[in-house]
C-alpha cells in the first residue's frame, strides 16, 4: 500500500502499521483502564459494599502507588550498557546513546503510576467538556446557519468571542475572575465519592464553553456543504423548517463533521494540559511534578509527550473508525467530498 | 370549479421582475404543461404555488381556498413537488426518502409507513430498490423515487420542475412512462418540461410563459398547429427541433 505516503490526516493508516498501531494503542489503553480501576474512589465503594475491601486501594497516595512493570531489569540493561561504554574509551559516546532509551523506559516505569492518575483526569477533562460542548455547540451551529438576523449575530459573536481570545485567558477568568470554584464546591454534590474537586469542575465549564464555540464552525462548515435542495425538499414534503433540519440537515451535516471534529478533540487532549495552571492535577501537572522532585526534565518531558501522542493516536484511529462506520453510500465517506 | 386558480401574479426579486400579472386556472385531473426559455420565471411560478417563494401580489386558490390562508406546511402536504435535480435526502434508502414524510407529517407508524413506501416504490416499478441510497440509484430511479416520495403524500396536485432535465438521454423515458401513467390515472399535474412529446400526449393545456408573462395558453393540438403569437411558434418549433 503506497497510499500511506499521500495519507495526509493523522488516524488514516492502513495495512500492517494500522495492526501495529491497534496493538499498542490498545495495549496503552488496557494499562491505562487496568490502573484506573485499580485506584477508583467509586469502585472502591462498590467493591467494600459487597465484601472486597482490598480489591480497590482507593486510600493509596498517587506518589506511593507501586508500579506494575518492574524498573530493575531496564535500569540494569542500561547499567550494563553503561559499563561497557566506560570500557571502550572516547568511541563509548555512541554506546551511552544506547543506553538512554534503557534509562527512559526505567524511569518511565516508575512514574507510569502517577502520570496514569494525571491521564485519567486529562482523558476525562476532554471527553466531558466534548460532549458539553457539542450539546453547545449544535444549536450554535444551527442558528448561525439558519436563524434570523439577531440570533445568528448573536451566535456569530460568541463563536468570534471565544476563538479570538487564548484560552488560558478563558480559564483564569473562569477560575481568578468569576468565584466559580468556592460557588462549585458549595454545591452538595461535590462530597461524593469520585466527584472530581472544584478546580477541575471550573477546568470543564471553560473548556465547554472553549471547545463549543470551536465545534460549532466545524459543524456550521458541514451544515453549509449539504446542499441546499435538501431542506427545500424536506419543506416540499409538508415538514416545517425545524423538523426539515433536524431529520435531514443534521444526519448529513454531522456526519460532515466529524474530520473537524477529530481535530477539535484532539486539540483539546493537548490544551486541556492548561488546567495544571489552575492547580488540577491532569497529566501535565503530574510531569511537571516529577520534574521539580526528580530534576530529570528531560526524561519527564518525553515521556509526557509520549504518553499525550498516544491519547492523541488511539483518538485520531477511533474517530476514523467512527466516521467509516456512519458513513452512507455517498454521505460522510472523507473521501470524495468537495 | 378549478382546483387551481392563479390569480394577477407579481413577483419580483429586488428590482428584477419575474412574474408579471399571471392568471391561469386548472381543473381537477388536468395535465398543464408550461414551456418557456431559461431564465422566463417557470420554476419562480411553480415555488410560488406551494410558497417555497411568497408572491408579491396577486392570489393563488387551491380548492377556492387562498393559499397564504392556509398553514404553509399544510399546503405543502396537499401540493407535492418533484425537482430537476431529484433533492432526494441523500441519508435515506428510497424507502426512507418517502417515509420521513409519512410518519413526520401524516403521523403514520413504522409499519403503516413502510408498506405505503413499498407500493408507491412498486408503482414506479422500484419494488427491489427499497433499501439502496439515493448514491447507488441511477438518475432515472432517482427520479422514479422523486415521484413515489410526493405521489406517497396523497397530493391533490403535484409540481414538476423540469423532472427530466438533469437526465441523460436514455433514462428520460423511464420518468416519462411514470408520468404519463400518472396523467391517465387521473393525478393533477402542472409540469414545467420541454419534453415536446409527453406535452402533446399528455397535455390538457400548454402554456407559453416568456419574460415572467403568459404569452399564449391553449391546447397543444392548437400552439403546435396554429399559435396565435409568432413567438409561440418559433419557440416549440426549436424545441420539437431539438427533441427530434
Ligand atoms: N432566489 C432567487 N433570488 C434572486 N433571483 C432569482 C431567484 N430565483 C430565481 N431568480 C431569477 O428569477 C428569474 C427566473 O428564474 P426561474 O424562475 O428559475 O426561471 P426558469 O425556471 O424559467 O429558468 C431568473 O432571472 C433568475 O435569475
Ligand atoms: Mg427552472
Amino acid at each position: 500500500m503506497s497510499a500511506d505516503t499521500v495519507d495526509a490526516a493523522v488516524g488514516t493508516i492502513r495495512g500492517r502499521k494500522k495492526v501495529v498501531a491497534g496493538v499498542v494503542g490498545g495495549a496503552l489503553w488496557l494499562w491505562l483502564l487496568a490502573r484506573w480501576a485499580a485506584h477508583n474512589t467509586l469502585l472502591d465503594s462498590v467493591f467494600t459494599a459487597i465484601g472486597l475491601p482490598d480489591l480497590i486501594r482507593s486510600e493509596v497516595r498517587v506518589g506511593a502507588r507501586e508500579p506494575w512493570i518492574p524498573a530493575e531489569p531496564f535500569a540494569a540493561v542500561a547499567e550494563a550498557l553503561g559499563g561497557v561504554a566506560a570500557a571502550v574509551g572516547p568511541a563509548g559516546v555512541l554506546v551511552e546513546w544506547l543506553a538512554w532509551p534503557f534509562e527512559l523506559a526505567a524511569f518511565a516505569t516508575s512514574t507510569g503510576p502517577a502520570l496514569a492518575a494525571g491521564a485519567f483526569i486529562t482523558v476525562y477533562l476532554t471527553v466531558i467538556s466534548m460532549a458539553f460542548g457539542l450539546v453547545i455547540a449544535v444549536p450554535l451551529a444551527v442558528t448561525r446557519v439558519y436563524g434570523g438576523p439577531i440570533s445568528s449575530s448573536l451566535s456569530l459573536a460568541y463563536t468570534e468571542l471565544i476563538r479570538g481570545t487564548p484560552l488560558l485567558a478563558q480559564l483564569f477568568f473562569f477560575y481568578f475572575g468569576l468565584p466559580l470554584a468556592g460557588l462549585v464546591s458549595g454545591i452538595g454534590l461535590m462530597e461524593l465519592p469520585g466527584a472530581p474537586r472544584s478546580a477541575a469542575v471550573v477546568a470543564i465549564i471553560a473548556f465547554t464553553v472553549n471547545s463549543s464555540a470551536y465545534q460549532a464552525e466545524y459543524i456550521r462548515a458541514a451544515l453549509q456543504s449539504v446542499d441546499e435542495g435538501q431542506l427545500t425538499a424536506a419543506r416540499a414534503v409538508g415538514l416545517s423548517k425545524r423538523e426539515g433540519i433536524r431529520h435531514v440537515v443534521l444526519p448529513q451535516g454531522l456526519r460532515f463533521a466529524i474530520p473537524g471534529w477529530t481535530n477539535e478533540f484532539v486539540y483539546l487532549i493537548k490544551y486541556s494540559s492548561l488546567a495544571a495552571f489552575i492547580t488540577v492535577p491532569d497529566m501535565f501537572r503530574r510531569a511537571r511534578d516529577i520534574g521539580s522532585d526528580t530534576f530529570q526534565y528531560t526524561e519527564i518531558y518525553v515521556v509526557v509527550g509520549l504518553c499525550y501522542l498516544g491519547l492523541v493516536l488511539t483518538t485520531a484511529i477511533a474517530m476514523q473508525r467512527l466516521e467509516d462506520r456512519v458513513a452512507l453510500p455517498g454521505v460522510g465517506t472523507s473521501t470524495g467530498r468537495e | 370549479m378549478s382546483l387551481l386558480r392563479v390569480d394577477s401574479v407579481d413577483k419580483s426579486y429586488g428590482d428584477e421582475p419575474v412574474l408579471h400579472d399571471v392568471s391561469f386556472g386548472m381543473d381537477r385531473q388536468q395535465v398543464e404543461v408550461i414551456v418557456g426559455p431559461s431564465g422566463s420565471g417557470k420554476s419562480t411560478l411553480l415555488r410560488c404555488v406551494n410558497r417555497l417563494t411568497e408572491i408579491d401580489s396577486g392570489e393563488i386558490y387551491l380548492d377556492d381556498e387562498e393559499i397564504h390562508g392556509v398553514d404553509e406546511n399544510e399546503l405543502r402536504r396537499r401540493v407535492g413537488m418533484v425537482f430537476q435535480d431529484f433533492n432526494l435526502f441523500a441519508h435515506l434508502t428510497a424507502r426512507g426518502n418517502i417515509t420521513l414524510g409519512l410518519r413526520e407529517v401524516l403521523g403514520l407508524s413504522k409499519a403503516e409507513a413502510d408498506a405505503k413506501a413499498d407500493d408507491y416504490l412498486d408503482r414506479v416499478g422500484l419494488a427491489d430498490q427499497a433499501d439502496s441510497y439515493p448514491a447507488e440509484l441511477s438518475g432515472g430511479q432517482q427520479q422514479r423515487v422523486g415521484i413515489a416520495r410526493a405521489l406517497a403524500m396523497d397530493p391533490e396536485l403535484i409540481l414538476f420542475d423540469e423532472p427530466t432535465s438533469a437526465l441523460d438521454p436514455e433514462l428520460i423515458g423511464e420518468v416519462l412512462t411514470v408520468m404519463k401513467d400518472l396523467a391517465e390515472e387521473g393525478m393533477t399535474m402542472l409540469c414545467v418540461t420541454h419534453e415536446m412529446g409527453f406535452a402533446r400526449s399528455a397535455a390538457d393545456t400548454i402554456t407559453f410563459l416568456d419574460d415572467g408573462e403568459i404569452v399564449e395558453r391553449g391546447p397543444p393540438e392548437q400552439l403546435f398547429e396554429n399559435p396565435e403569437h409568432e413567438r409561440t411558434g418559433t419557440f416549440l418549433g426549436e424545441l420539437t427541433g431539438l427533441h427530434q
